[in-house]
């Protein structure tokens, strides 16, 4: 997937000002930044979510904008921060409509195959028939990414998905990730907050200040302290802890 | 294939009860009281009863299936389009044609031209309307119920104002055909309502099963590829026109959406619109024939059964709101 010049403004403020990215395939990248810095609009934009007011999203070789939605349903799963169902809806009915894209409401028998595995894979079999409305934050987190799973596409964003989580709940979801990546062979697009996890985890960093890129490069390149006490205007240490750069700030 | 066999089963069985509950009753309805050994006296209460049975089924099916679908669009179950001010501006919409056209005009006169030119009006500025409004809220409940509720009561105070100034004639003409009810219905439309209901109900058949979908929110319906904006307007559309045949038909009715959407939901704990639509029309059909059933022989006309439905709506939409409250 590769971003040219992308731009976005809410009443006359840029919030996005010609960002220009590449993503790498099968690597897991973290966007990260201050508040504010565009991160969760770029991700919207790459998503469809959000309509773009300028620039170019190239997703396989043909613009964003000109993939049927159904299609890009195949290849392509976003996951943002709010999800609240009205509806009466158990773990494994909401599972199901990750199918939705490939078979509408009539589930073939490879539908249902998917569906279980995507509720193994999330560890989540013994709450299959349990109503999300009932179930804890983490919980509820881990039946939508199964249904991102079930979705079954090469690439999938996750806009903040430790938000609202423990210290437990988060590290497992990173250590998911890394998983989708590894063994699944998936593309995966993270907005975080939490430095560590995206310098403990990911491949490719892309840092943001004021709608702009700051920069953008390996695990290696980005977390460092020169780089990040310029975005986010705080003193940083860096650690080498099992191979990987991690921060201290305080 | 299903992915959960046997709660369908139980549903679908549940669909079935109340499937033949409403044929009872229905049966009861028609026949309760009625002298079936003289063919003159039968024929005579058939043609009574017939467009009252007729128009409470239809009535049931519109405002139960509007009200449902309007629900699970703005992904909240307290709200129907009544109460966001949809019939007031159906109210308005045919005093405005009053007012302009004057009672000898064809679409006064003619009930069919009528109802037809109400409906284009209505599907229009309704759309409008509320696409407007829900798009420039984002879809933000308490603003819409706010500006629902304000919209419902100035359509109610400039149908009033004209009301006011109106030619005396027109005034008297309109109140006839306002002040439709279970007992006065209007029956001049009934098969072109029949006709268009089942039209809609087919141009939107796939945009029901996408609906399921929608419930999921604004993004996780993109994300699952449902061209949302487009059918969303669809919807709103089919919506208007139920509205707007309901209230042609029988009249404001304020809390029958609210009970049979909520009703249906409680009972069938589904998140298929094909059931829940069905749920709250036949749960409509079951209440409004056996509350008609209560009006004419028990109550032999004293109350109307719309009093009851208001009576008992206004109560479990404060139920709904306070039990909503703990969750």
């Amino acid at each position: 997937m590769t971003i040219e010049r992308l731009k976005k403004k809410y009443d006359g403020k840029s919030v996005v000002k010609d960002i220009s990215f590449e993503i790498p395939k099968g690597k897991i990248i973290s966007l990260i930044g201050p508040n504010g810095a565009g991160k969760s609009t770029v991700m919207g934009m790459i998503s469809r979510l959000i309509a773009k007011d300028g620039g170019n999203i190239k997703f396989e070789d043909k613009d964003l904008a000109k993939w049927k939605s159904k299609e890009l349903a195949k290849r392509l799963a976003i996951l943002t921060q709010h999800n609240n169902v009205q509806m009466k809806l158990t773990v494994r009915e909401l599972v199901a409509f990750g199918r939705f894209p490939y078979s509408g409401s009539h589930l073939t028998a490879e539908d249902l195959e998917m569906i279980d595995k995507a509720i193994e894979y999330m560890e989540l079999k013994e709450y299959e028939n349990r109503f999300i409305d009932e179930l804890s934050g983490g919980q509820r987190q881990r039946a939508y990414i199964a249904m991102v799973i079930a979705q079954d596409t090469e690439y999938v964003l996750l806009d903040e998905p430790t938000n609202n989580l423990d210290i437990y709940h988060s590290t497992n979801m990173m250590k998911m990730v890394r998983r989708l990546c590894d063994e699944l062979g998936k593309t995966v697009v993270l907005v975080l907050h939490e430095l560590n996890y995206a310098a403990f985890h990911s491949d490719y960093i892309c840092a943001f200040k004021d709608g702009k890129i700051a920069k953008f490069g390996t695990v290696e390149e980005v977390i460092t302290k020169e780089v990040l006490s310029e975005i986010y205007n705080v003193e940083f240490e860096i650690m080498k802890i099992a191979g990987k750069p991690l921060t201290i700030y305080y | 294939m299903e992915i959960n066999a046997a709660a369908l089963k139980e549903k679908r069985r549940m669909l079935w009860i109340l499937g033949a509950l409403v044929l009872l009753s229905i049966v009861f309805y028609m026949t309760i009281d009625v002298n079936l050994s003289n063919s003159k006296f039968l024929a005579f209460s058939m043609k009574l009863r017939t467009p009252k049975m007729v128009a409470m089924v239809v009535a049931a099916f519109a405002i139960g299936a509007a009200s449902i679908v309007f629900q699970s669009v703005i992904n909240n179950t307290i709200v129907t389009p009544c109460l966001l001010g949809m019939n007031s501006l159906y109210t308005l919409i045919h005093t405005v044609i009053y007012f302009f056209f004057g009672a000898a005009s064809i679409f006064v006169v003619n009930a069919k031209a009528s109802f037809l030119l109400d409906l284009v009006m209505m599907v229009v500025t309704a759309t409008i309307i509320y696409g407007v409004l829900f798009k420039k809220t984002n879809y933000n409940i308490l603003y819409i119920l706010l500006i629902g509720t304000v919209l419902s009561s100035l359509f109610g105070s400039m149908q009033e104002a004209m009301i006011r100034v109106m030619d005396p004639n027109d005034y008297d003409n309109l109140l006839l055909t306002l002040v439709a009810g279970f007992d006065n219905i209007n029956g001049e439309i009934i098969v072109l309502c029949i006709v268009l209901l089942l039209l809609v109900a087919f141009f939107l058949r796939k945009d029901i099963a996408l609906l399921d979908v929608i419930t999921l929110g604004k993004h996780q319906a993109i994300n699952l590829g449902v061209d949302y904006d487009k059918c969303i307007r669809r919807m709103l559309i089919g919506v208007t026109i139920y509205i707007a045949i309901a209230t042609a038909m029988v009249g404001p009715v304020s809390f029958l959406g609210l009970i049979l959407s909520n009703l249906s939901r409680q009972l069938l704990k589904s998140y298929r619109h094909t059931y829940l639509i069905l749920g709250a029309s036949m749960i409509g059909m079951l209440s409004l024939v056996a509350g008609q059933i209560l009006v004419e022989h028990v109550f032999t006309y004293a109350i109307p059964v719309s009093i009851f439905i208001t009576l008992g709506g206004g109560i479990y939409f404060l139920f709904l709101l306070l039990s909503a409250k703990k969750g």
